[in-house]
């Protein structure tokens, strides 16, 4: 890029060597996006070998379409590929094993737990690519760059996100004459009246991912905010964090029992087959499992929207997932490539994943959705991208933000007001953790 | 001619000129060589320890003094930065509290079990090898297996321990006040992850006392008894004197097994909740390899040896005195 600005600003200056070596890399550049648009892999990648590590889907079906679909890919394209699957809390203490040692996978993926402004300098810069597939797709979702941008570039593919929806047992609220749970408010009331009735609500106030992400929902919802626009300076000690906090404490005393401070990712989801919740946030996933544990629960299990705070908000918030590619790798063009395809067959991995994955190109996220679309409890999901956020809302998914999700900070302040310690205390703690957090980085 | 001065010095001339030749004859000598031999065999071991131990605590050091992250492959001097920021957290000295909480209550429960276990295992009886397979199991299992599985008998809704204390009328029925959240309970977590330490690895404790055990002659411990010794008497006077060296060196390896051992409250809570189970090689973790803060991972890490350096002195200063 320098190069060629260098070059237009002093033609006088231009060597032959550099003459060549600019067009050269003009000529591939755009025979390399050409032949991604026509999906006609580049004769440079044949006889190459890519290796991908990706993590264990929730949906198993997914993991044996993806592993199928790079396979055919490769051998389209005359490239041997290895897919490798861990669990994804795995995936950083990996990901740094490869990059001390300079090798190991060409694309590795990055789920719930985003490095990327940690290792952008060492990742391949994607910006044509993503460029390419969203000029291809219709666009990307206003969220799409947060996760996967760094100082304007893009270092990272996002392929898709896992929403934390409202799920609520339909039977239930009817008996007792409640309202769908559209509004933080009236899940409260629906959780209180149901509490008394054996059928409690529950988020996790423990240390794992969906706390992180359920108490993002309502504190954004609330209006509040982790950090201004730019990511660099905490937000968290605002009169909208104490509303969210005061909120929280209420639905804890209300409608919920103290199982809630020890539960992980996956217990929510046993809440509801187990017939006990009246509803929980949490991915769909808590919902398909009750179609083989519970049918009865399943067929009376309802999906509805981000209930929306006092103002009107709603931000869900969701747990993104992007490929990256290293750049020792030594097939970056064929990795490029892999990305691209893996784009174009979008809206098939979503059909794959029953729905669990939702989309970030325009296009696949257009009403009729696929599975979601047909499926008439699950056909609000498709109004979800509009309010999809990440971790760092508003600002984007920086180094710092990661390191206050990876201490479980705020679910630990909506823990210890769950607990009986004073808002304002809680607050003065947690925005104490924040900058002290944020100060560290800066310095660095 | 000349002064004292002047003799003195012709007498220092004369000695050095005479250890010239007698230096060099020393390292002639069959002693020299016998004490070359002795080190050249120590070498490999020396190199071994300072490869496998010296490195990477070395290692651990540079990178709590330097502003590494997992990202960046050069590292800047910060001199004590990372401690300082260490110092001033909040979860720093939760995790601090903890881990200390952590060693001694695993390590008096390891020490009880792991004595009675092996005195159950030197008694002779019917299918005593199998046993003594069995007990050793949870040492022996991968520890996400056996820790998952605990994990499921902690559960707060399906829990078998619950179960069963309901069914004995010992606790309420789910949903009420008296039915345990193991994991959930600030108090009880930690005391559910120092439970499945202790069963992970009291075994090995009481496999390290068995070996100790089965050493003592059984003349020694009849003449005791003849001298009208009781049980306690003889263990606290003959067998622990005598099987001194072992224990200590069971103790050590205990010690740095239980500090050090991040998955069970990993698998368990992580730490939570809020905080409640924190420990220091669990933050480390979170901050130097999920948050990718290297150094300052590092420096909380490292403040473990401050925790297991006066141990280790003790252990092994008692274990020469003993020698002797």
């Amino acid at each position: 890029m320098n190069d060629g600005q260098a070059t237009m600003m002093n033609p006088g200056s231009v060597s032959r060597r550099r003459f060549l070596r600019v067009a050269g890399a003009g000529v591939a550049g755009s025979s390399l996006l050409t032949m991604i648009e026509a999906r006609q892999a580049p004769a440079q990648i044949k006889g190459s070998n890519l290796r991908i590590l990706t993590w264990s889907h929730f949906i198993p079906a997914y993991d044996t379409w993806f592993d199928k679909m790079a396979k055919e890919w490769g051998d389209q394209s005359g490239v041997k590929v290895r897919v490798d699957h861990i669990p994804h809390l795995e995936i950083p203490a990996r990901m740094a094993a490869e990059f001390a040692a300079g090798a190991g996978h060409d694309i590795l993926f990055n789920g719930s737990t985003i490095l990327t402004r940690i290792y952008y300098k060492n990742l391949v810069d994607l910006t044509e690519v993503y460029d390419q597939v969203g000029k291809k797709y219709g666009g990307w979702i206003p969220a799409a760059r947060s996760p996967v941008e760094v100082e304007g570039r893009i270092y990272g593919m996002p392929v898709y996100y896992i929403l934390l929806p409202m799920i609520w047992r339909k039977d239930l609220f009817d008996q007792a004459g409640l309202q769908a749970p559209d509004t933080w408010e009236q899940a409260r009331v629906a959780a209180r009246t149901l509490k008394a009735k054996g059928h409690p609500t529950g988020i996790q106030f423990s240390h794992c991912n969906d706390a992180n992400l359920n108490w993002r929902s309502v504190l954004f919802s609330f209006g509040g905010s982790e950090t201004d626009p730019s990511g660099e300076n905490p937000t968290i000690d605002s009169k909208e964090t104490r509303e969210a906090l005061r909120f929280a404490k209420a639905l804890f005393d209300e409608g919920m029992t103290p199982e809630v401070f020890s539960w992980d990712d996956a217990s929510d989801n046993r809440y509801l087959a187990s017939g006990v919740a009246c509803w929980v946030h949490d991915a769909i996933s808590a919902y398909r499992t009750t179609q083989e544990t519970n049918p009865t629960v399943f067929q009376q299990a309802h999906i509805g929207l981000e209930p929306a705070g006092p103002g009107g908000k709603r931000v869900s918030t969701s747990a993104p997932n992007a490929f990256m590619v290293w750049k020792f790798s030594k097939n970056v063009p064929a990795a490029k490539e892999f990305l691209a395809h893996l784009m174009d067959m979008d809206k098939q991995g979503m059909i794959e994943s029953t729905g669990y994955n939702m989309p970030f190109l325009n296009d696949t996220a257009k009403k009729p959705m696929p599975v979601i679309g047909t499926d008439p409890k699950l056909q609000v999901l498709q109004d979800f991208p509009k309010i999809v956020a990440f971790f760092g809302y508003p600002g984007p998914y920086t180094t710092q933000i990661q390191e206050v999700a990876n201490l479980f900070v705020l679910p630990d302040m909506f823990t210890r007001v769950a607990r009986g310690a004073s808002v304002d205390e809680s607050v003065k703690w947690g925005a104490g953790e924040y900058q002290r957090i944020f100060a560290k980085h800066k310095r660095a | 001619m000349g002064g004292p001065d002047a003799t003195s010095a012709r007498a220092a001339a004369v000695s050095a000129v005479a250890s010239g030749p007698r230096l060099l004859g020393w390292f002639r000598s069959q002693t020299s060589r016998r004490l070359g031999f002795g080190y050249l065999l120590l070498t490999p071991a020396a190199v071994y320890v300072l490869l496998l131990v010296g490195a990477p605590f070395l290692f651990s050091l540079y990178l709590a003094l330097s502003d590494a992250t997992v990202g960046e492959q050069v590292a800047g001097f910060i001199g004590f930065e990372n401690f300082k920021s260490a110092l001033e957290m909040d979860t720093f000295w939760i995790a601090f509290r903890n881990s200390v909480t952590f060693f001694v209550v695993a390590a008096i429960f390891k020490s009880i079990l792991g004595t009675s276990l092996a005195f159950l295992l030197l008694q002779t009886f019917r299918g005593k090898k199998i046993v003594r397979a069995l007990v050793v199991i949870p040492f022996t299992l991968p520890i996400a297996v056996s820790v998952l599985a605990w994990k499921w008998m902690y559960d707060s809704q399906f829990s078998v321990f619950n179960w069963v204390l309901s069914r004995m009328g010992l606790i309420g029925q789910y949903g009420t006040d008296s039915w345990p959240v193991w994991l959930g309970n600030p108090r009880l977590a930690l005391i559910a992850c120092i439970g499945v330490n202790v069963w992970r690895t009291f075994p090995f404790s009481a496999i390290v006392l068995l070996a100790g055990f089965t050493s003592v002659p059984p003349e020694v411990l009849d003449a005791a008894k003849v001298d009208g010794c009781n049980f306690l008497q003889r263990f606290h006077n003959v067998v622990v004197p005598m099987i001194f060296p072992i224990l200590m060196v069971g103790f050590l390896f205990d010690t740095v097994f239980t500090l050090s051992d991040l998955s069970v409250v990993y698998i368990l809570t992580q730490g939570g909740p809020g905080n409640a189970t924190q420990i220091l090689p669990m933050l480390a973790y979170q901050i130097g390899i999920q948050a990718g803060n290297l150094g300052r991972g590092a420096a909380i890490a490292l403040f473990l040896v401050p925790l297991l350096a006066p141990a280790m002195f003790l252990f092994l200063r008692n274990l020469k005195r003993r020698e002797y």
